[in-house]
């Protein structure tokens, strides 16, 4: 159930506190040092947030030392948790406006 | 030997040294009815009339009609006819304001600007385009990033700005340091209707005319006026505006 797995990856721990910092796109081992998270751990959740759709890949930015780093941005503004019915989970997400420029702009560089 | 790309406008190519950098984005300035649409009508419908270019009309302040009748005032009786071939390509305010739908029209936007063979490209108004954007800091990034996608994919745009000539005590927004090109359009109420004159600012990488030129409005669009001596003739037309 497509609901429940949304609220377990949210409720995993750190995955809060990833989306929180992700407002700018940010790198795992960023995320590792900020947060305080394990790397290993930290890779894993945003394996399983961006499996959600709750977390993107926004970039791969070029590092100092020349190497290509993922960085990622969260896709989602507001969760909604409604019991009256059944159980449902909508998500917001973010402005599609600004992932679509972001998207045509990341291709155009590529290219 | 800068690529230039012609507006087709008496007198404005001449002060720019041959037109808008080809490829760069301009932002158009000045008050209300001070001739900033008129300008970007003549620059796309120019474009296809005289110079074999196509061109995009994104506007969220007009529809798709009054456009029409705002361009055959103009006396631009090909209008239509360049709309319905898809030489002109119109983003109206219907379809762009369309409830919570900019992100769809983007989308076909973004697939003319990247594939169609447009060179020429009007966004009427930046301050509308802002609107979808949060902050300052979001604006200034999608601005750039928009402008860069527009010059990647070779497009020289016109873009609408509601803001009044830079005397003193005008903030100069940051938009204008975003962009290739600033032309300001000024009017200034006289006793007989009202003066208009053509500054422009900047245009990166271009020799131009700083000075200040005088023009007018009149049945055909603008005209820049390349001496003073002209100026005196500048209220015999009445404008249509």
């Amino acid at each position: 159930m497509a609901s429940v797995d949304i609220l377990q990856t949210l409720g995993n721990k750190y995955s809060a506190e990833i989306l929180d910092a992700t407002d700018e796109p940010r790198s795992a081992q960023e995320l590792s040092d900020e947060l305080g998270i394990p790397i290993a751990t930290c890779y894993r959740r945003i394996d399983e947030l961006t499996e959600h759709d709750l977390l993107e890949l926004h970039d791969n930015i070029l590092s100092d030392d020349r190497r290509r780093i993922k960085v990622y941005r969260r896709n989602v503004e507001t969760v909604h948790i409604d019991f009256e019915e059944s159980l449902t989970v909508s998500v917001e997400e973010r402005s599609e406006v600004t992932n679509k420029l972001d998207e045509a702009w990341r291709t155009l560089s590529e290219g | 030997m800068i690529e230039t790309t012609e507006t087709g406008i008496d007198g404005l190519d001449e002060i720019l040294n041959g037109g808008i950098v080809t490829n760069s984005t301009t932002l158009v300035s000045g008050n209300p009815g001070a001739g900033k649409s008129i300008l970007c009508l003549q620059f796309i419908y120019n474009g296809v009339e005289l110079y074999d270019e196509k061109g995009i009309y994104l506007t969220f302040e007009e529809d798709a009609r009054d456009l029409q009748e705002a361009a055959e005032s103009l006396g631009f009786e090909n209008w239509g006819d360049h709309v319905e071939s898809g030489d002109i390509k119109i983003y109206d305010k219907q379809q762009l304001l369309r409830e919570n739908d900019f992100s769809s029209s983007l989308d076909l936007l973004l697939s003319d600007i990247e594939g169609a063979g447009y060179d020429r490209l009007v966004l009427d108004s930046l301050a509308m385009f802002e609107l979808f954007f949060e902050d300052e800091t979001e604006k200034r990034t999608y601005l750039l990033k928009f402008t860069d996608i527009l010059r990647k994919n070779e497009l020289t745009t016109l873009m609408t700005n509601e803001q009044g000539a830079v005397f003193p005590e005008t903030e100069i927004g940051l938009e204008n340091y975003l962009t290739d090109g600033n032309i300001y359009l000024i009017q200034t109420p006289t006793e007989s209707g009202v003066s208009r004159y053509v500054w422009v600012a900047k245009m990166r990488k271009q020799n131009i005319e700083t000075d200040i030129f005088p023009m007018e409005i009149g049945e055909s669009g603008i005209r820049v006026h390349q001496n003073a001596s002209a100026f005196s003739l500048m209220n015999e037309d009445e404008s249509p505006i």
